[in-house]
């Protein structure tokens, strides 16, 4: 009984880093259409800052806002240049464009944060556990459950409920007809490309005490990602949501069951999914143009 | 394709060796001409960290050496492999046929290690496999030309098998490791030894190559009580399962040992921190053998780091590349006996005596048990409890 419910805050925490990891890349996608796939960078780059920032023994509990703001800065200068000219553009030469840059990234970052392998130092608060039914469980999850729960609540709020959200998904839809009334469209796409890098790198900043940050991370995590993304459904919220928790039980109850099979398991679940659901969990309503 | 620095530093290094051979004496020509080593490594892909340790390793061995081996100036040639076979094999060609190297060094990857043993072996050239460790090379698939100057997988599990049969527990232990070729080894090599003694081990859990949660196997190891764990990671799957570990409070509670690369000193030790420490492993080196006294004073200083495997594995490689090369007077284009040279006497390394098993040119080494105890500043230290003496690999017949 513990034992499976334990395994279900696991497959719940890992859902939710693997929901922080597609939120940014499918803001992106679904909201500009645009293929990002600098995106791993700005989670590995979240996760370098936050190191940096536990390390020089700044407040531990802004080290996520730090990371935050460091990754949209980040997203915010590449959107000048030169994603914006891009945006316009097919997707392939959109994946050209920023595969190129993820390898120029990588190697950037190998340079500044050295090649070894990176670990925060995590206040005393974080380390510890809490005993369910008598199995340990850490309080570093429970926090970031917390955290990504309340994270989706607020952007979905954000971008569902708000006038504000409105205008960027109009945006997309029709870019001219807002434009006709009186906004400027170039700044909120430069806006909603700031917010998803700084996503990036704010899932960085949180997942970074489970997966430590090295090179080479930054390409696992744009995979699982756009596993996420693919498997919720381009063009919505709740999408990204759902297939971050079926993709993270699978992946976690695979293991339990059949640890040796568990790679192949949790890619033949996405398989089906996508034979089944091809459009994704939740079907988007946009047009894709 | 992107320039290479580092080889450029090498043939500068080699040029300075060079002008001060031809100040010193004057030698015959054929011997001021640079000998060039090659050196195969992974300086992108998964292995990076440990390809830029191994060429810091190996570095340090041909500065120490004053840029010659056997009277002739060294000119080191690096090559990048990607951690990829395929890449690996393309550039052993362009080492061999474009740049004309005298002996080759390095590989990382078991995968690329024996996708070039073909090649080197048909262009008979010498070849010293630095950290690779798969059985085979030892075995089957051992070659006239091709040493290695390390361990095998089964040295390494054979032995924590019967440290922990002897020290630990005789049952109720559980294996975990990571699903690939190495892991399978180390693993199987573990439990094949530890049964040969006469104990039983429990469940063997398995987890892919770059898992990035451990918590599902963490939770089953929680619930099972094991009396140890024995478990094969290297790398960042090795800082994440310690870290993993410490997070679920198990560290203390369940007793955990594996091959080296599970607490390598340089590549997982100083990322995982105290997640370490308690930990025990069997590995050919040791920060605190006595043999590596002076080679990790001088590695911390050129680096400020404590040398783990790889940087290890390079400068060890350098020292038998240079023993066999005293032995031939600097000119190894003689093979056969440039091979009988490395295999007639045994040579001191900084990790300790090494001779070469005639039958597969694999050395016979001492395997240390190292335990992670917390060293003068502090941070966990492998420190050696116990020495295995000339651990010999099977060979062809086993």
């Amino acid at each position: 009984m513990g034992f499976y419910l334990i395994q279900t805050l696991n497959a719940l925490a890992f859902s939710v880093l693997l929901m922080l990891c597609g939120l940014g890349l499918s803001l992106v996608l679904s909201l500009m259409n645009f293929v990002n796939l600098t995106h791993g960078s700005s989670y590995l780059f979240g996760s370098y800052a936050a190191v940096v920032w536990l390390g020089s023994g700044a407040p531990w509990w802004l080290a996520v806002p730090a990371a935050f703001l460091a990754a949209a800065l980040a997203g915010l200068l590449l959107d000048r240049f030169p994603f914006a000219r891009f945006y316009g553009r097919n997707h392939l030469a959109q994946v050209l464009l920023t595969y190129g840059l993820s390898v120029m990234f990588a190697d950037l970052m190998r340079l500044g944060f050295g090649a070894e392998i990176r670990s925060p130092v995590l206040p005393d608060l974080l380390r510890g556990v809490v005993f369910v039914l008598g199995m340990p469980f850490p309080i570093y999850r429970i926090v970031l459950i917390l955290a990504g729960g309340v994270l989706s609540l607020v952007l979905w709020y954000l971008f569902d409920r708000t006038i504000w959200g409105a205008v960027v998904r109009a945006s997309v839809a029709d870019r001219r007809m807002v434009e006709t009334l009186g906004l400027d469209t170039r700044r909120v796409f430069a806006l909603v490309m700031a917010i998803a890098a700084g996503l990036g790198g704010l899932s960085g900043a949180l997942g970074v005490g489970m997966l430590s940050a090295y090179p080479g991370l930054d390409e696992e995590i744009l995979l699982h990602a756009l596993f996420v993304v693919v498997l919720g459904g381009l063009g919505t919220f709740r999408g990204t949501v759902a297939g971050a928790l079926v993709l993270g039980f699978a992946m976690t109850f695979a293991r339990v069951w059949l640890p040796e099979f568990a790679g192949f398991l949790t890619l033949l679940a996405i398989a089906l999914l996508l034979v089944l659901r091809p459009d994704g969990l939740v079907a988007p309503k946009l047009r894709q143009v | 394709m992107r320039p290479n620095p580092l080889t450029r530093r090498g043939v500068l290094l080699g040029t300075a060796g060079v002008a001060l051979a031809a100040h010193c004496t004057a030698p015959a020509v054929a011997r001021s001409t640079p000998l060039r080593i090659g050196l195969l490594t992974s300086l992108s892909g998964p292995f990076t960290s440990l390809g830029e340790s191994m060429r810091a390793g190996l570095e340090l061995l041909i500065a120490d050496a004053g840029g010659q081996m056997g009277g002739r100036p060294v000119e080191l040639l690096v090559e990048d492999d990607g951690g990829k076979p395929e890449e690996g094999l393309r550039k052993v060609r362009k080492l061999i046929a474009q740049d004309g190297i005298d002996v080759l060094g390095g590989v990382i990857s078991a995968g690329v290690a024996l996708a070039i043993r073909d090649v080197v072996t048909e262009a008979g050239l010498p070849t010293f496999i630095s950290n690779a460790s798969a059985n085979a090379l030892a075995r089957e698939a051992a070659s006239p030309l091709v040493f290695r100057p390390t361990k095998t997988s089964w040295m390494l599990g054979h032995s924590g098998a019967l440290w922990t049969f002897q020290n630990i527990a005789k049952d109720g232990g559980l294996t975990v490791g990571a699903d690939y070729a190495a892991g399978r080894e180390y693993i199987g090599d573990f439990v094949q030894t530890f049964q040969e003694q006469g104990g039983s081990v429990g469940t063997q859990l398995w987890t892919p190559l770059g898992t990035t949660d451990f918590s599902p196997i963490l939770t089953t190891i929680a619930a099972e009580q094991p009396n140890f764990v024995y478990a094969f990671f290297a790398g960042a799957d090795a800082v994440r399962f310690l870290q993993q570990m410490q997070e679920y409070q198990l560290q203390d509670l369940v007793k955990l040992i594996g091959p080296g690369a599970l607490f390598d000193q340089e590549d997982v030790v100083p990322a995982a921190g105290s997640a370490a420490l308690g930990g025990i492993n069997t590995f050919q080196q040791s920060p605190t053998a006595p043999a590596a006294h002076g080679f990790v004073e001088a590695y911390l200083k050129a680096g400020g780091r404590l040398p783990g495997e790889a940087s290890t594995a390079g400068y060890v490689t350098g020292q038998v590349i240079r023993a066999g090369l005293e032995a031939v007077a600097g000119d190894p284009s003689d093979r056969e006996r440039f091979r009988q040279a490395l295999l007639e006497q045994p040579i001191e390394t900084v990790i300790g005596p090494m001779r070469f098993d005639p039958r597969n040119n694999q050395a016979v080494l001492d395997i240390y048990v190292n335990e992670l105890v917390a060293g003068p500043d502090g941070q966990p230290l492998n420190t050696v409890v116990h020495t295995f003496p000339a651990v010999q690999d099977p060979g062809p017949a086993g």
